[in-house]
């Protein structure tokens, strides 16, 4: 059994559970929003889904940027984590969480409760911002 | 109150021991008449810490630099040489091993702060050795929030509105006290929610062959 299940995203109450492609992050997975953003807290009946990644690969990482279409709207987000293993020595989550980002890279929620993982510090890129409202590391 | 309303100035405050593990107890000082470390809080009255940094053309050594020439006392400097305001200096303690200091900078417009953005970067390139990383400005295409990662020290330029927005000097200092994380509605696990990535797990909707 190569496949492997899991629960959806958790803010919202579905009760199907999927078998996951062995993807991270691609197109129409479902995601966490991990900030404080109104956006990404109010409860809406349909989950965030990631609509393109921004990758020459259609599948995205820690680190990578998606587009989420939200409540109706497309965002972009960054990925802190998720549930698909990666390189050893970093932290695999149990939860694709996802920052809400603006198309110029500022968050858009002030505050972020959970840990982001530090290899994020090594990456090419904009990361320092969502590093700075983070609250634990992993 | 986090405000600090005093141009260019570097304000060591040591923070009492109550409030939570990011900040540092009070290092002995090591250049007579200024004591350094703790938490620099920006407050109101940072009065007597900004006539002893006055004499901030001594190198005190510090232990925790990037390189020996460009260190946090000559970032210090150099901010005040471009009229940065609200200077916000945090020492963080080893436990978080995110960097050593972390420097929240306030700018009159945005081409202010692109310009001490840039200024930063042409020290650093200028005192760096060939063995140092590379470092970018982060934020070029905002208009409000630049920053730079220097290793062990990470800058953050802002205009004073986004600065007010964030409030990344309270999360820094208070750690788990800080009053915007706890605001975030906690979030509860939902009842359907299955640890685990077992194959054999039930599921409510799931039809196995």
């Amino acid at each position: 059994q190569g496949l492997l299940r899991r629960a959806v995203s958790h803010s919202f109450l579905s009760f199907a559970s999927i078998t996951g492609a062995c993807r991270a992050i691609q197109k129409l997975t479902r995601v966490r929003v991990v900030d404080n953003s109104t956006l990404g807290n109010t409860p809406y009946h349909r989950p965030p889904k990631c609509i393109h990644v921004y990758n020459k690969t259609g599948v995205g990482k820690v680190g990578d940027t998606i587009l989420l279409a939200i409540k109706g709207e497309k965002k972009k987000a960054l990925i802190v984590g998720h549930k698909m293993p990666g390189p050893p020595m970093t932290p695999r989550f149990d939860s694709n969480n996802v920052v809400l980002i603006e198309d110029n890279g500022n968050p858009i929620g002030t505050r972020i409760k959970t840990p982001i993982p530090y290899i994020l510090r090594q990456r090419e890129g904009e990361f320092s911002k969502v590093l700075a409202i983070a609250r634990n590391f992993v | 109150m986090w405000r600090a309303v005093l141009a260019g100035r570097r304000l060591l405050r040591p923070v009492s021991a109550a409030v939570g593990g990011a900040p540092r107890p009070e290092l002995p000082p090591r250049v007579a008449g200024a004591p350094r470390g703790g938490c620099a809080a920006a407050r109101g009255a940072g009065g007597g810490g900004a006539g002893a940094l006055g004499a901030v053309a001594e190198r005190r050594r510090s232990a925790d630099t990037v390189l020996p020439k460009f260190n946090i006392d000559f970032v210090v400097a150099l901010l005040r040489q471009e009229n940065a305001k609200d200077i916000c200096v945090i020492q963080l303690p080893p436990e978080i091993k995110y960097c050593n200091y972390f420097i929240i900078v306030s700018g009159s417009s945005t081409r202010h702060l692109h310009a001490m953005a840039h200024y930063m970067l042409k020290m650093y390139k200028h005192h760096k050795e060939e063995s140092d990383p590379h470092t970018q400005i982060e934020g070029k295409e905002t208009d409000d929030w630049l920053c730079i990662d220097f290793g062990s020290i990470v800058m953050h330029f802002m205009l004073p509105e986004t600065r007010e927005a964030y409030e990344l000097e309270k999360l820094w200092t208070l750690g788990s006290y800080d009053d915007q994380l706890a605001q975030m509605t906690p979030q509860s696990l939902p009842e359907d929610f299955i640890f685990g990535l077992t194959p054999n797990s039930s599921d409510h909707l799931e039809t196995r062959t």
